[in-house]
């Protein structure tokens, strides 16, 4: 939690009637700006709360020696006092191990993998759930992605 | 209260101990994913959405067995995902039976019919089916027609075969506490040992960010559920946490109580938020900033939470860890709350939101509607 962020007083959590929700901002295909630290930091941020793969681009490829882009499920990130001592955690679709990068080393971040906590609205189940059943369907389902 | 014996006196021993040693922070129920992957699409879901190449990952049993002993929790708890997907659960299932752990396998039964042949009743096994309710609230709620049906069939199945069987609820905004009671009744027909349910957390991923309840509208709608209780339900939890959800007990969280282990790792802080992970079950105790959680910290991420894996510590450990939380313990599990005040609640609910539009018959508990607000 950083200080900035409002916080609540015990009267009104219990006070609450309807959780406030999260913003859910439209990332998909998005190429920040890095031009200083700091929007670098808020980019991978945003990368780590990202429900989708992204592409890094290194300024020196990965240890010297990996390909220069890497495609990465981010789920993890340290933040220290430099670029240096703080990295992201990472899948990558074709590797089965946890790999770790240094801010330090990145140079561009694109959201290029879909958003997969986009869409899929509770609204959007009823409505197509109304319309379907209007038109007499019958086992009416949304059915999980394909993982291919 | 519908835990047997003797996984309450391995809970509550395990309490004392604890508590003997000084230990301040420690875990009672492993929270064990093993893969994110589901078999449901439900639109408000904030656990699997994922790309297909982290869906297609999951622990080994290896890995479950080396979290599961380095937690030392008494239970262990196996959410996902949809755990009977992965090829390798009954080994998983059966190397934690070996260790002497009480396993709540949480499924949502599409497969549970087909798979039981392979797994062995066991004191240390119960099947923690997801029903959301009577049958059109429940197909509702997971996006799917059928969907309720195929659990029944599945819990009638375990039940017959001589498995312990739950059923897991969680319930949004707009729940009838008429039906949700009218489902209890069902569930316990069905034979199963008893009930399970929370009220709903907004995950930060969850498509949908409209159907959460605040901390007033769950004590409420929980009193309204849980109050004039019939005998002959049960409920698989601690009764110091339901009362916790009806108003009458106030908890902070323990969210070490219920650490989540999966293919990223320990969850840090616990298992519905995620704020990164630690390599092992010591860094997430030691370096984990936990005066930045629950509701004292004033953190708006836990400003609605009063879900179970948070808060049933809480209650756990003050029922075992006091002559006066135990006492607790026995009054209410005995106790059929009579409470007048909440018969109102129940009698002037109005279901609203997108839960109501599943329109199932009145129960015949409703009278005439009065404005009462919960005691709480």
């Amino acid at each position: 939690m950083t200080a900035e962020v409002l916080k609540y007083t015990l009267e009104q959590v219990e006070a609450l009637e309807l959780a406030p929700g999260a913003e859910h901002e439209n990332l998909e295909g998005w190429v920040p700006t890095l031009a200083n630290d700091e929007d670098l930091r808020q980019a991978l941020d945003k990368a780590f709360d990202y429900r989708g793969d992204v592409t890094l681009t290194l300024k020196n490829g990965e240890r010297g020696e990996a390909p220069e882009k890497i495609e990465a499920y981010i789920f993890n990130r340290h933040t220290g006092a430099t670029l240096a001592d703080s990295w992201v955690q990472y899948y990558s679709p074709n590797a089965p191990e946890k790999r770790k990068v240094s801010y330090a080393e990145i140079a561009r971040i694109e959201f290029s993998g879909k958003d997969r906590a986009a869409g899929k609205h509770w609204e959007d189940w009823v409505k197509a759930y109304n319309e379907k059943k209007a038109a007499g369907e019958k086992g009416i389902a949304l059915e999980p992605e394909a993982l291919e | 209260m519908a835990v047997p014996i003797s996984q309450m006196w391995t809970v509550a021993t395990y309490v004392l101990k604890k508590k003997l040693a000084g230990n301040k922070r420690y875990p009672l129920v492993l929270m064990l994913e093993p893969l994110f992957r589901c078999n449901l699409a439900c639109a408000g879901c904030g656990k699997v959405q994922y790309p297909p190449h982290i869906l297609k990952k999951q622990l080994s049993p290896e890995e479950c067995f080396a979290a599961v002993e380095e937690c030392g929790a008494p239970m262990v708890s196996i959410p996902g995902g949809e755990p009977l997907l992965h090829p390798r659960i009954v080994e998983i299932v059966n190397g934690l039976v070996a260790r002497k752990k009480y396993i709540y396998l949480c499924t949502n039964a599409l497969e549970l019919k087909r798979r039981l042949p392979e797994f062995t009743p066991s004191k240390y096994l119960t099947f923690s089916v997801h029903l959301d309710g009577q049958r059109e609230h429940h197909d509702f709620s997971v996006c799917r027609e059928g969907g309720y049906n195929i659990a029944v069939e599945g819990i009638k199945e375990a039940v017959k075969r001589g498995f312990r069987v739950t059923t897991n609820a969680t319930f949004f905004d707009g729940t009838d506490p008429s039906s949700v009671r009218a489902f209890f009744d069902e569930v316990m027909d069905m034979g199963v040992e008893g009930i399970v349910l929370s009220p709903g957390y907004s995950y930060d991923k969850a498509p949908d960010q409209n159907r959460f309840l605040g901390r007033a509208r769950v004590r409420r709608l929980f009193r309204a559920i849980l109050s004039n209780r019939k005998p002959t339900w049960k409920f698989n939890m601690s009764p110091l946490f339901l009362e916790f959800l009806m108003g009458d007990r106030k908890y902070e969280c323990t969210p070490w109580g219920s650490p989540a282990y999966n293919i990223f790792g320990w969850q840090r802080p616990c298992y519905l938020l995620q704020e990164g992970y630690a390599e092992s079950f010591k860094e997430l105790l030691e370096t984990t900033q936990w005066e930045e959680y629950g509701v004292a910290s004033g953190n708006p991420k836990c400003a609605n939470c009063m879900v179970s894996c948070g808060y049933e510590p809480s209650a756990v450990i003050e029922g075992f860890g006091s002559l006066k939380g135990f006492w607790g313990i026995v009054r209410g599990t005995f106790s059929l709350y009579r409470d007048e005040h909440a018969l109102k609640l129940l009698n002037e609910a109005t279901p609203h939101g997108p839960a109501n539009l599943v329109k199932i018959a009145a129960s015949a508990e409703k009278t005439e509607p009065v404005l009462e607000e919960t005691r709480a």
